[in-house]
């Protein structure tokens, strides 16, 4: 059924093309470029769900940035493309723009009284205002801190190390191998089934529905794909079920236990409806970006060999190399969550009415030029010696969000990336593409479904 | 020059600790920003300055001294007494989250 409504707008966007490209001739236009094809879109989500933009966004969000930077969708929803927009409205959450009030739950999501998915996002950390948001995310930070994050680093190396040896056979025998799911997904799914204190085999087919349920909760999808995702969820919620009675009768030092024993210490302090949807949550931010960054970062090796060097000496040139992937490829393309007006708010000539549900491109605020100079170009060296996520001129990067909902697993993301890339380039420094990578046709998330690799043979 | 963390407002991203990790740490209980120094040695100002700018909800305060310091007119300047007195005794308790300086 997926496909059905991906043929759909394949289709819609083919008989789209097909009538410009049969205008422009006759017009006698020899050049087909992305003003014209974008200049009459009226809703920005559905254009970044098309081929065009599945293969390549960010000619259309220049385009958005230049001619439509405070955009109002055919939903009604508005989409903000400027660095200092979106900085500002993502700063401004939690007074000038809030999550949708409990009671308004239905206005914004007209679906959310019948979907599992919607209703376990409205439960969420990222939906939350103060002070329950404040509550329930020093409930977490405990286990985020930057000195837990460098205690699991042994841990991670030896994951990465183990993995790029399970590798090695099928590589060195010249053989392809899909370093998506390889690597890039296993990677953060072995770390948090350890964080979650959760056995390997359970976190691999609890993640097998993740891409269905971030499809489902995008803001333009169909019924069916609402549908889907609400059948991932369920089996996500009873699964966590049974976890957290398990970790009810036999606590460990994880942090799935860890939740359990603040909620059974006071339920006032997390309920049962906030603890599922913390662990649902978790694992729809934590993998798919992850492994998304990740398949970027290699790119960006195989792109820019003489970029390779900043992941060849010390650890501030490769967070240096880490920011500029993270800038370059924002793998979660726009804000998933409503931000609500609280006022009439004007913007670059646009009036957002009181009540309006905001989004933010973040992926377009990575690549304007007003914040990083010659946004299009891969230079490590923005990052270098700085403090993580602001660029040589003070800029921010914008990937991780900014204010009260800045990721709360962008340290864990850093950690997992610096301890992959210098290994993966010195493991296997003849790496090379096998044949194109395979995107996947996400317009929220940027990311592969297959990331095929080889050696080059020496010498060829 | 010393800094306060305003911990009503500390959203517990680290991105400080991260900056300058011998100047604030977290509290081990619930990851909210702490200064772990008296007062901020010289060499450190710049660093100090970019730490408050940087922070996702501008929940730190640099509060510069009085005495020749040259660099009082740089990016961040500094809160009026008052001010920072209001955020060091943490009475300005704002429902919102945010004290008006997005």
């Amino acid at each position: 059924m997926c496909d059905a409504a991906r043929d759909r707008d394949l289709l819609r966007t083919l008989q789209a093309r097909l009538a410009l490209a049969v205008r422009s001739a006759s017009q006698q236009v020899t050049k087909m470029d992305v003003q014209e094809t974008t200049a009459a879109c009226r809703d920005a989500f559905a254009e970044l769900a098309s081929p065009a933009c599945i293969h390549d966004p960010y000619p259309f969000m220049r385009w958005l940035r230049e001619h439509d930077p405070v955009h109002r969708a055919a939903s009604g929803l508005f989409l903000l493309s400027r660095h200092a927009d979106i900085y500002w409205a993502l700063k401004a959450t939690g007074d000038a723009f809030r999550g949708p009030a409990p009671g308004e739950l239905a206005r914004y999501f007209p679906r959310a009284a019948t979907s599992l998915s919607l209703n376990l996002l409205a439960s969420t950390l990222a939906m939350k205002d103060p002070p329950t948001h404040t509550r329930l995310r020093r409930l977490i930070s405990r286990d985020f801190t930057m000195r837990q994050i460098d205690d699991l680093r042994p841990g991670i190396a030896r994951i990465v190390a183990a993995r790029l040896d399970g590798m090695a056979p099928a590589l060195e025998r010249g053989e392809a191998v899909d370093l998506h799911r390889e690597f890039a997904l296993a990677l953060p799914m072995l770390v948090f089934a350890e964080l979650f204190g959760m056995p390997q085999d359970d976190m691999f087919g609890l993640a097998a529905g993740i891409g269905a349920i971030l499809e489902g909760l995008s803001p333009h999808a169909s019924d069916p794909q609402l549908a889907a995702a609400d059948a991932a969820s369920a089996r996500v919620k009873a699964y966590f079920g049974g976890l957290i009675q398990r970790k009810r009768t036999d606590p460990r030092h994880d942090i799935v236990s860890m939740l359990v024993g603040a909620h059974d210490d006071d339920a006032d302090t997390l309920s049962d409806a906030e603890l599922i949807s913390m662990l649902w949550g978790m694992l729809l931010g934590g993998f798919a970006t992850t492994a998304a960054t990740i398949d970027h970062a290699v790119l960006a090796m195989l792109a820019y060999p003489e970029q390779r060097h900043w992941l060849q000496g010390d650890a501030v040139g490769v967070k240096a190399f880490v920011e500029e992937v993270l800038r370059c490829d924002a793998p979660a393309m726009f804000s998933s969550i409503p931000r609500i007006a609280q006022r009439d708010i004007e913007l670059g000539g646009v009036v957002i009415p009181k009540k309006a549900d905001v989004r933010v491109l973040i992926a377009s605020g990575n690549r304007d030029p007003d914040a990083f100079a010659d946004p299009d170009r891969f230079e490590p060296a923005r990052f270098y010696g700085t403090s993580p996520g602001m660029s040589t001129d003070g800029k921010i990067m914008l990937s991780f969000g900014h204010g009260i909902h800045f990721c709360l697993g962008a340290q864990l993301a850093r950690v997992q990336l610096a301890e992959s890339l210098p290994r993966i380039q010195a493991r296997f420094p003849t790496l090379a593409l096998a044949e194109q990578p395979i995107r996947e046709p996400s317009a929220f998330l940027r990311t592969f479904r297959a990331l095929p690799v080889r050696l080059h043979a020496q010498g060829s | 020059m010393r800094v306060v963390v305003d911990q009503d407002l500390c959203g517990t991203s680290g991105q400080c600790v991260l900056t300058l990790p011998g100047t604030f740490c977290q509290r081990e209980p619930d990851g909210v920003a702490e200064v772990c120094v008296a007062t901020v040695p010289q060499a450190l100002h710049a660093a100090v300055r970019l730490a408050a700018s940087q922070c996702p909800v501008a929940a730190i305060r640099v509060i510069e001294s009085d005495a020749g310091d040259d660099e009082r007119a740089s990016a961040d300047p500094a809160p009026s007494p008052e001010e920072v007195e209001r955020h060091a005794a943490r009475d300005q308790r704002n429902p919102g989250g945010h004290d008006g300086t997005v």
